[in-house]
């Protein structure tokens, strides 16, 4: 009879095994460049291979949702920029939304444009940063600054448009806070036709790169019923052949009058991450074709009313980020400027509760790999 | 620096050797400013700006820094990019350690440098990272753009070109100096200034018009022509899956405890059918039945509620409301189960801020993604989950006093926002 090696396990590490070898414990982070920021990971080993994963969250808890409570609900648009900072006019809208619910305010049709193009845009700057990252955790430096560099050109339509290249703090309820100018459509046309061609470079590097092949197919797969489980989302749960969408499944802004599809791959493993990826920007691109094709040159662009104030009630928005569901649960207590409580559901957080799922029996470079791929911002989750 | 300091020594008495020292001091110099290798750290959003600096647009590798290095041991710089929390500081002072010297600190972004955005009733961040180690250079924004980051890294060039063989690089301390302090006297400074400035303008308006009785100015204001916005109505949200009174009528058929508040004084009924498409059902359950309702709902075929969005707790005055937000992703209808779990007022009132006041039966058994969430409410609000398999603190430490989003939360560092 072999015994457990190990009576007592450090905190949070359940499986009991009988073994005859050396297990041991790496701990990986709060500073590691693979762990996509101050996320740390506790690791039990059987030599090379990972038995547990431990998540330790909470290295940039920023106790938000605190402050927020001292903040009126326009201030707390500018802190929602913070939280998922790669796709921070996503959750702009996000909040943005759950406050209309309640003021009962309602947006004009351009109104309604700028904000899905910029989310559209928004969702390729993601996208783009998670092709760097996912390349450049492979060990290819060349598809970081790939990834950067059309993210730039994205960059310069948002500062043109919101004054800021990262941080917008742009929607309002009823709107935004201004009008874009003449030249954002002519750029928007020219940003697509040149990231149509940069595309096909980009699919050249990676898609069939036997590298990546290797160390991606069939590596940390995610079932169906795992994905659904442990509440995963957006491209996550879809390359693990789940078919939802907020975007379809409860249409918000003016998704609903666009022809697009929902990229649904079966395998859930990284290579299906990756891929799925990809087909969201050429998505995203025909969203945003559409809307230059449709887009109002006149007509107002925000309401003629601007409220601050939220009556008594409880209100709830979810959006789909590049990320995937990003809810915000907002409590007004009082009729006032003032939320009682806010709470964010964050998509990141629910992928990094089923890493431990997927990285039993894998090596720590596959770890790198997965974490790439489930593309997690962790501010989102420690807010 | 090494042998390189001993060179004033051998060299001086040898007529002629101070030149050489000079010469040795500009060649070393211009090496050492011009490759300056960073550390890899960034906890938030300025972390992604340091990236995009380093790429193809900006290009970092023009100044000599592009070695981005993942060991502090090989390092020379360290930005910090990023707000700074309390958990987090003492390992960057351990890098800050690692590093050898001579070595170098950029404060990048208004987190680092006050705690910026973060300052007021927060509990989690360190005002300035000056406080924990020697910072050379400043840079604001937030986040600062990649120019603005080139800016500190040309200072801290001109910086280091500065020093010699006779004055060689040493480390500094860390100023403990509370930056609310610092606040406060530039903010009296300025009053006084405004105060200074006011009188004297009086003064020299009342001048101004003792010498000219006749004046009459002839600025006009310039009238920006006003946009005219007209009304907008509210589009009308597609319902999918059962409708609310459907999805509360099946569940208070099966559970009779379940109720549904309002303010209104219609039936419950007449309520729930004009109910708006887009608010999803919120029912309150008893806690003895919350996890019957949990386990009812997510099987029974005509609600089929796979998928947990959520679950976040609300803190009033004598209870707590649990929320466990539900979803179908084969059907499309959400419902919200809230839960009233009445404050354990027998505990003494000077316990109340450090122990468990309620207890409620954990789920995560039918939903694993409630593990973490339910560690969530325990780690912020103190609730206590029967038969959670691992009930521990998540974002703070565990050695933190009280839980921070009950109303009533005190902390020693926390500062109110003035009003």
């Amino acid at each position: 009879m072999i015994q457990p090696r190990f009576s007592n396990l450090p905190p949070g590490f359940r499986i009991q095994r009988e073994t005859n070898t050396e297990e041991f414990f790496i701990n990986m982070g709060p500073q590691h460049p693979s762990t996509h920021g101050a996320l740390r990971l506790a690791l039990r080993m059987d030599g090379e291979t990972i038995v547990e994963l431990v998540p330790h969250f909470g290295y940039i808890h920023r106790g938000m949702e605190k402050q927020a409570e001292s903040m009126s609900y326009l201030q707390y648009i500018a802190l929602s920029d913070r939280q998922d900072y790669l796709t921070a006019i996503q959750n702009n809208l996000g909040v943005v939304i759950a406050l209309e619910k309640g003021m009962n305010v309602g947006v004009p049709e351009k109104g309604e444009y700028i904000r899905v193009m910029l989310q559209e845009l928004g969702r390729i700057a993601s996208h783009l940063v998670f092709y760097g990252c996912f390349g450049g955790d492979l060990g290819g430096q060349t598809c970081l600054l790939f990834g950067f560099k059309e993210r730039e050109m994205i960059h310069d339509i948002l500062e043109e448009v919101t004054g800021s290249r990262l941080t917008t703090n742009f929607f309002r309820p009823g709107g935004s806070r201004y009008d874009v100018p003449d030249t954002f459509i002519p750029r928007v046309k020219a940003f697509l036709d040149h990231l149509e061609d940069a595309m096909r470079d980009y699919e050249r590097f990676l898609s069939k790169n036997i590298i990546v092949l290797e160390r991606s197919i069939g590596i940390g797969v995610l079932s169906k019923e795992d994905a659904i489980a442990y509440g995963c989302s957006g491209p996550v749960l879809r390359a693990s052949g789940v078919e939802f969408d907020v975007r379809r499944a409860n249409p918000y802004s003016i998704y609903d009058q666009f022809d697009f599809d929902i990229p649904v791959f079966h395998n859930g493993d990284c290579y299906d991450r990756y891929k799925i990826r990809i087909a969201e920007i050429h998505e995203s691109m025909k969203i945003l074709r559409q809307c230059i094709d449709k887009f109002p040159k006149d007509g107002p662009w925000r309401s003629k009313e601007k409220p601050v104030r939220l009556p008594v009630g409880r209100y709830y928005s979810e959006i789909e980020t590049a990320k995937g569901l990003y809810a915000t649960y907002v409590v007004a207590a009082t009729t006032g400027e003032k939320p009682y409580r806010i709470h964010t559901r964050g998509p990141s957080f629910p992928h990094i509760a089923a890493l431990n799922k997927m990285v039993q029996g894998h090596k720590v470079s596959d770890l790198v790999t997965i974490m790439a791929t489930l593309d997690p911002v962790i501010p989102e989750i420690d807010r | 620096m090494g042998i390189i300091n001993f060179a004033p020594k051998i060299l001086d008495p040898i007529p002629g050797g101070k030149y050489v020292v000079n010469a040795i001091d500009y060649v070393v110099n211009w090496a050492r400013a011009n490759s300056i290798w960073p550390l890899t750290y960034g906890t938030s959003c300025c972390a992604i700006e340091m990236m995009s600096s380093s790429m193809a647009r900006y290009d970092i590798a023009r100044f000599g820094s592009e070695v981005f290095r993942a060991s502090p041991r090989q390092a020379d710089l360290f930005i910090l990019a990023g707000t700074i929390t309390r958990r987090m500081a003492p390992a960057i002072q351990m890098l800050w350690e690692q590093i050898p010297g001579p070595k170098y600190a950029i404060a990048m972004g208004a987190c680092t440098i006050s705690g910026g955005p973060f300052i007021y009733d927060n509990y989690a961040v360190v005002r300035g990272a000056q406080n924990l180690i020697p910072v050379d250079v400043f840079v604001p924004g937030c986040p600062p753009r990649p120019e603005a980051l080139f800016h500190g890294l040309l200072t801290l060039r001109e910086k280091i070109l500065k020093e010699t063989c006779r004055n060689p690089w040493h480390e500094g301390q860390p100023k403990d100096v509370s930056t609310m302090d610092r606040y406060r006297e530039a903010a009296k400074t300025w009053a006084a200034l405004e105060e200074m400035k006011d009188e004297e303008m009086a003064e020299a308006r009342a001048k101004f018009k003792e010498e000219n009785p006749d004046y009459k100015s002839s600025f006009k204001p310039i009238r920006v022509k006003k946009e005219d916005f007209p009304e907008v109505e509210r589009k009308p949200f597609r319902r999918v899956g059962l409708t609310q009174l459907e999805l509360y009528q099946k569940l208070h058929d099966k559970f009779p405890g379940i109720t549904f508040h309002t303010h209104s004084e219609d039936p419950i009924e007449t309520v729930l059918a004009n109910a708006p498409a887009d608010r999803p059902l919120e029912v309150m359950v008893e806690p003895e039945d919350y996890v019957a309702v949990t386990e009812f709902v997510k099987n029974d075929p005509e609600f089929k509620m796979d998928f947990l969005i959520d679950v976040t707790a609300i803190d009033y005055d004598d209870h707590f409301d649990l929320v466990t937000q539900l979803r179908s992703l084969q059907i499309g209808h959400k419902i919200f189960l809230c839960v009233q779990l009445k404050k354990d007022f027998s505990i003494p009132e000077e316990k109340r801020a450090t122990s468990l006041l309620a207890s409620v039966p954990t789920v995560s058994h039918l939903y694993p993604a409630a593990e973490f969430k339910e560690r969530e409410v325990y780690d912020m609000f103190g609730i206590n989950f029967e038969g959670h398999p691992d009930q521990r603190r998540i974002f703070l430490d565990k050695d933190f006093v009280g839980f921070p989003l009950r109303k009533d939360f005190t902390h020693p560092e926390m500062i109110r926002r003035p009003v």
